[in-house]
């Protein structure tokens, strides 16, 4: 018989394993380069296991594994010191006053001059398709942070969106 | 149209290259926690229901033999079982706590003339199974040391053939740490001659090992080709992102086998020997008509 926690093992692994290429490029997308990327997903899923009984719900597999995969690249960024440290709402702020800032840019380098924590945002909720409410999950901020950090965003990268 | 540049930019993030060697990746990274990769993976459901039935009918044969007399006695009218040589289960070692499942059947073959022989492969299963069984004891103490976990470990035995010349009896181990490892050992008893067959007693001299891997090679390569699912460690094959050393490279002297009822070689592996987890524990039927040059004779393989 297995236990609950034996259960939620498996269903970690089946859901991983099915996914395992939206968790990819979601590494992908902070280290840019695949040996990086493909120890973050090995990271991941080690830190995943070990730490199983914070998981309550197979229901969250989901948003949870997604958080971990974002901190174990924030991590790895930090490591590698790639990552400047810059108060995040000033940035955007600063970004937000330079309109023009981004007109002749690629929108893929406006993308990556956000901040990690818009850019997840955008990230999640229009490649990986993820509910607002997901999102919320994954980052552990409340829904009006997300739609708050979603909308400066996409002002940002000069993206009308009809809705959020 | 700056929506659509959105539209642009999720293409390229869905472009992304996934390296061939993800999926191994994952695969490992729940290995090396022994999280099982076989039950519910939806891709591989084939796959994981006829382990599952397998594993299901062992069960119900082992215990129905043990448990109810009606079913003994059923068991007992087909004539496959009722040979005087016969497989029972001799001993029974169970651990059953939240965590930790030990089901450990012994099993006892019974009839042999030989008595010689009888009794050092059922002195070779009780001691096998005995020591797995304190194994599995200490194991959940460590484990327990260390503040919690989940272990089970299942062993039995399945017969592949018994008829008036052979039997041919496989005892699986499945070891569950999170995930499971299953091993299959066979052994193949001649019940006329009463000896204990070796791969190597089949064959004129050592060149079966080149010629069968040879064959095996083949076979994965073909399956591989013709079935979509099909993944094995093999040069040639498959299998990107493993390194070429993990590549399935020659059968070993004394390489798991047994012999079907219709007298067919069929070389066994372990699960993760020759391939990923998933699938199981590959077999493969070797053509009498390539070995034939080099068998002893065909009193066994035909």
């Amino acid at each position: 018989m297995p236990t609950a926690k034996n259960d939620i093992k498996k269903q970690l692994a089946d859901h991983v394993l099915a996914n395992k290429e939206s968790y990819y490029r979601l590494a992908y997308s902070y280290v840019r380069n695949a040996d990086d990327a493909l120890d973050i997903v090995q990271e991941s899923i080690s830190k995943a296991l070990s730490s199983i009984a914070s998981l309550k719900e197979s229901h969250y597999i989901k948003t949870w594994f997604y958080r971990i995969v974002i901190n174990t690249s924030l991590d790895l960024l930090r490591k590698q010191k790639k990552l400047v440290l810059v108060e995040e709402e000033t940035l955007c702020s600063l970004n937000l006053g330079d309109v023009d800032a981004y007109q002749d840019i690629d929108l893929q380098e406006a993308l990556e001059a956000l901040p990690p924590n818009y850019r997840n945002i955008v990230i999640l909720k229009y490649f990986e398709d993820l509910k607002i409410e997901e999102i919320a999950e994954i980052l552990n901020v409340n829904v009006n942070t997300v739609k708050t950090r979603l909308y400066k965003s996409l002002k940002v990268l000069r993206i009308k969106i009809e809705e959020v | 149209m700056k929506s659509k540049s959105l539209e642009q930019l999720k293409k390229e993030y869905a472009d992304i290259p996934i390296p061939p060697e993800l999926d191994f990746i994952v695969k490992k990274a729940f290995k090396k926690e022994r999280v099982n990769l076989i039950k519910k993976s939806s891709k591989f459901k084939g796959v994981s229901i006829l382990a599952a039935s397998v594993a299901a009918a062992i069960i119900i044969l082992t215990v129905g033999v043990n448990t109810s007399p009606v079913f003994a006695e059923t068991l007992s009218k087909v004539p496959v079982v009722s040979s005087i040589v016969r497989v029972l289960t001799f001993k029974v070692y169970s651990v059953d706590e939240e965590n930790f499942q030990a089901n450990i059947k012994v099993p006892e073959i019974q009839g042999l003339e030989n008595k010689e022989l009888q009794n050092s492969l059922n002195e070779k299963y009780l001691e096998e199974n005995k020591k797995l069984y304190e194994e599995f004891v200490k194991d959940i103490e460590d484990v327990k040391a260390l503040g919690g976990g989940h272990m089970g470990v299942d062993t039995g035995y399945q017969i592949k053939t018994d008829n008036d010349l052979i039997l041919s009896i496989g005892r699986y181990f499945v070891n569950t740490a999170a995930s499971s490892s299953t091993t299959f050992q066979y052994d193949t008893i001649d019940k006329q001659k009463q000896i204990l067959i070796t791969l190597p007693s089949l064959f004129k001299d050592e060149s079966y090992i080149e010629i069968i891997s040879q064959i095996i090679k083949n076979q994965m390569l073909q399956q591989i080709n013709s079935e979509k699912d099909k993944i094995y460690w093999v040069a040639g094959g498959n299998s990107e992102g493993i390194p070429a050393s993990e590549f399935f490279e020659a059968i070993e002297q004394n390489q798991s086998f047994y012999i079907t009822a219709s007298g067919k070689l069929i070389i066994a592996f372990n699960k993760y020997d020759v391939a990923p987890g998933y699938m199981g524990t590959p077999e493969f039927e070797i053509p009498t008509e390539a070995i034939a040059d080099i068998l002893v004779g065909n009193e066994y393989i035909k």
